[in-house]
């Protein structure tokens, strides 16, 4: 009895896993796996274009068994009022089955953009597929299509090297920094506007689509990471580009590293500073009923390269130097606040900030923020300090007579 | 030789426990008795003694192989020339019998026998017996001895430090090498024989005052609980006597190594040896023990314990990692950062089969190769390891039916399956890792999990003479953790376990025994 008890469970859990196992299994070779996903709005009608980048995996890795001359990627697009109508409409077009979870990159195409993008991100955070963690960007004076067509070199496969340039110049050059799906939907649920990181494609966009285009040493087309694009309430309202954008950056602490040329007496940006460190305290507070932004920035910096000679040596050199580099970056954060007053738009978080610690106060100036935010002072202190010279103090250049 | 003839006729001999018939008065009589009951074996040596008497007329017997040539020589030599009988005038047979006798004791465990299944049974075991006409009872001599294996290197557990003897076939050598490493009175042997047919020495090693009472008492009970015919290796005891018949996971230890046998003696387990085979038995064993070494001791602590936190790693690799890679590349392909997964996905563009039926395709293969180089003479399983592991994997690749990962995966798993150093403990992870490897196939890491939570109470489950499989970490005892994943200096380990050992004092303080040896495993 026990024995047949035994083996008609057995029998009953043998077939529920053979019946129920397996239902969300797929192989490797029955998925496409899509880098990046590029959303244009549609000419005069409601709902997207949604471009899917593919990766051709046998001819993006390394390693193949057969070598194959097909380009890296595959570009599959579908038009349909929501995103996720689109990407099951591609399966069109498409031989497998898409699959969101690498997706590194969504290219927001700039008319797109303009119209607005506050309802854009819900299937991002409903999806289990698709990650909070790709960057955006916008791409600035086309469509997200052709940048997402472009093959690139060195990095095989396109949005891996947008990502990377990204990486890249956030790290050491601070004019843009990696913008998260994350990130944009806590700066559209959020008191402040926000900024995306713009890119634009340099040459002609036609002909970055060809592999011919990779086959020469200087490639003759190629996407550039370009300033940021201001939101406001959603929309696309402008662009801060160069120092205004980096003064951006400054001003929400997001820097990592950059290069400060400096301006100093008796020398006109001849001295490159390499700054390594930099810190941001921001308070926000109201005097007289206007909001006054008070921003300390502390920066350490090297010297990495002077154009005439400076004699590093002095103590006194160094400490012009330092005010040199505060007074380089005060005028660029002025710049940047400047041109965010000149737009109405709160991109530097500062309504979230004088929310968080004067919430009486913020009551009285929530109603127009935007306004106030742009009558705003800036209360602006920059401590920079040299902490090296390089491996060595005076330069061989000689002095001037 | 032996075995040969007692197998012929088993229903004789078995029933040997009982009072056989009395030895014949007649002396020819008795020799056609026993020539009978051996089948006429030619092995059976009968020789005449030539007493210097006319009524005393001897015969000795013994088993050509079983005996030591020289120990037999010198007993007949010396034992039945009657020397000092001489100044009399035809002694009686009683009279040269109690000569015989009180000259035997020069040689040691001497015997009188009276019934011909003792008789039998002693000229098996390599006994010489002393027949006279005349009288119903034959004097019985060990001499057991013979040839056998000598002591070698060790075989299966390899070291690189530490001794290199390993135990052989013949019970009292491996007794004497153990011996020799505890020079303890304590250290006690209780011998008994199992197997109907067989006759096999079994032996019960414990060191009197650290082994638990209790335990010894169990063991005593199942061994005496066993009614077999034959008893050809330990292999036979430990199914017999273990607790858990049904689970994948051995819970008695093996070794072939004299120091191994040692360390757990001074630790208050239990050896059993059997007659015949260079494999002893440890008891209770606990699921760590199988990931130490004797080696361990020897080396210093910071070395084994990074080498024993490597074994654990490969333990959980060669459990995991085939089911691990089948889940991420069905079920999660998220997990896998992307350019990996762009190289995985690439690699896969010309396999035919699922990731499961590739893992099972290869892991065949490879427990293929395992079995056919165990077997094969040393010579040729090089051979056999170089074709399988580098030819085949290689073609494989080419050929496109598996993937180059896959051969990555499926390799690095068969080599962390050698980094177990007990070789059952080996085979059942061996088995286990299939069945966790469709698992996953499944249900993906779910599965896995599963399936682990299953071991895990499982393990917990078992119990090898009482004491639970997975302690000292379940139970936790904190005072014994270190000599489980870590293997801490030796002056740290001033403690046994006590859920194995008697006495869990310090060692120096231990009332007998004033030798320590390692005290911990």
């Amino acid at each position: 009895m026990k024995a047949k008890l035994a083996l008609l469970l057995a029998a009953v859990l043998g077939c529920s896993l053979v019946l129920s196992g397996c239902w969300n299994s797929r192989e490797l070779n029955e998925l496409a796996i899509v880098s990046g996903i590029g959303l244009d709005a549609l000419d005069g009608k409601p709902g997207y274009r949604v471009t899917f980048q593919i990766i051709n995996p046998s001819s993006s890795a390394q390693t193949t068994g057969s070598a194959s001359n097909q380009p890296p990627i595959i570009i599959v697009s579908a038009t349909d009022r929501t995103i996720f109508g689109a990407l099951r409409k591609a399966s069109r077009r498409a031989t497998r089955q898409l699959f969101f979870a690498h997706t590194q990159l969504v290219l927001i195409g700039e008319s797109l953009a303009q119209k607005g993008i506050t309802s854009l991100f819900d299937i991002f955070e409903r999806s289990h597929e698709l990650r909070l963690n790709s960057a955006v960007l916008v791409s600035k004076g086309t469509d997200a299509a052709s940048v997402l067509k472009l093959l690139t070199t060195l990095e095989s496969m396109p949005s891996m090297g947008l990502l990377k340039k990204m990486q890249n110049t956030s790290k050491v050059w601070g004019e843009n920094r990696i913008i998260t799906v994350f990130e944009v939907v806590n700066g559209i649920t959020g008191e402040s506007d926000f900024t995306i990181n713009g890119v634009e494609i340099v040459g002609d966009a036609a002909e970055g689509e060809k592999k011919s285009s990779l086959e020469q040493s200087e490639p003759m087309v190629g996407s550039l990471m370009s300033g940021l694009g201001v939101f406001k309430e959603g929309r696309l309202i402008g662009w801060l580009n160069g120092p205004e954008s980096r003064g951006t950056q400054w001003v929400l602490d997001k820097l990592n590293e950059t290069n400060v040329n400096i301006v100093s007496p008796d020398m006109e940006e001849d001295i490159a500073v390499n700054i390594f460190y930099s810190k941001t305290r921001v308070k926000v507070d109201l005097q007289d009923g206007k909001p006054v932004f008070h921003v300390h920035i502390s920066e350490e910096g090297i010297i990495n390269e002077t154009g005439g000679f400076v004699d590093l040596g002095k103590e006194d050199e160094l400490q012009a130097l330092e005010k040199g580099i505060a007074d380089k970056t005060a005028a660029e954060v002025r710049q940047a606040v400047k041109a965010a007053q000149d737009m109405k738009t709160d991109i530097f978080n500062f309504g979230n900030e004088l929310k968080r610690i004067h919430p009486q106060d913020w009551e009285t100036v929530k109603e127009d923020w935007s306004g106030a935010f742009a009558e705003g002072e800036l209360d602006l202190k920059v401590d920079a300090y040299i902490r090296s010279t390089g491996m060595r103090l005076k330069p061989y250049i000689p002095a001037k007579k | 030789m032996p075995n040969e003839t007692t197998e012929s006729r088993p229903g004789e001999i078995s029933n040997s426990k009982e009072q056989g018939p009395p030895i014949y008065l007649k002396l020819e009589d008795n020799i056609k008795q026993i020539c009978d009951r051996l089948g006429n074996s030619p092995d059976l040596i009968v020789r005449a003694y030539e007493s210097p008497f006319q009524n005393i007329r001897v015969k000795t017997l013994y088993i050509n192989g079983l005996i030591d040539k020289e120990l037999v020589e010198e007993y007949i030599t010396h034992a039945l020339s009657f020397d000092s009988l001489r100044q009399g005038i035809e002694p009686a047979a009683e009279e040269a019998f109690a000569y015989a006798k009180e000259k035997a004791q020069n040689i040691g465990k001497e015997k009188i026998v009276e019934d011909q299944n003792s008789l039998l049974e002693g000229l098996l075991s390599g006994d010489t017996m002393i027949l006279f006409d005349g009288l119903e009872k034959g004097i019985s001599v060990s001499t057991s001895g013979g040839e056998g294996r000598s002591v070698t290197e060790a075989t299966t557990q390899v070291n690189i430090r530490g001794p290199k003897d390993s135990f052989t076939e013949s019970l009292g050598t491996n007794l004497s090498l153990v011996r020799k490493r505890i020079k303890n009175p304590n250290l006690w042997v209780e011998t008994l024989t199992i197997g109907a047919v067989t006759k096999t020495d079994v032996s019960i090693v414990h060191i009197h005052g650290l082994a638990k009472e209790e335990t010894l008492q169990q063991i005593r009970k199942k061994l005496a609980d066993i009614h077999v015919d034959s008893i050809l290796e330990s292999g036979y005891i430990e199914q017999l006597i273990e607790e858990n018949n049904y689970s994948p996971f051995p819970t008695l230890y093996n070794t072939e190594r004299p120091d191994s046998v040692a360390g757990n003696l001074l630790e208050g387990r239990i050896a059993i040896f059997v007659d015949g085979t260079p494999f002893v038995l440890i008891l209770p064993a606990t699921f760590f023990m199988f990931f130490h070494t004797v080696e361990d001791y020897y080396q210093r602590y910071d070395i084994s314990s990074i080498i024993r936190i490597l074994r654990f790693i490969c333990l959980l690799v060669s459990l995991f990692g085939p089911a691990i890679f089948v889940a991420a590349l069905n079920f999660h392909q998220e997990m896998i950062p992307t350019p990996l997964l762009i190289n995985f996905a690439s690699q896969r563009e010309g396999v035919p089969f699922p990731v499961v039926i590739e893992v099972l395709l290869l892991e065949v293969t490879f427990e293929i190769i395992r079995e056919a180089g165990i077997r094969m003479p040393s010579q040729i399983g090089q051979t056999v390891s170089i074709i399988g592991g580098l030819v085949l994997g290689q073609a494989a690749v080419q050929a496109g039916i598996v993937s180059p990962a896959m051969v990555i995966v499926v390799s690095l798993t068969g080599i962390s399956s050698f980094a177990t150093p007990a070789f059952n403990m080996a085979l059942s992870i061996r088995i286990l890792r299939f069945i966790i490897t469709f698992v996953a196939a499944y249900i993906g890491l779910y599965g896995i999990a599963i399936i682990g939570l299953m071991l895990v109470a499982h393990l917990c489950s078992l119990r090898s003479l009482g004491v639970p499989y997975m302690s000292p970490v379940a139970p936790f005892a904190s005072g014994d953790q270190k000599d489980i994943f870590l293997r801490t200096p030796l002056h740290f380990m001033k403690t046994r376990r006590r859920l194995i050992s008697k006495d869990s004092k310090v060692p120096g303080t231990t009332a007998q025994l004033s030798r320590d040896g390692r005290h911990e495993s």
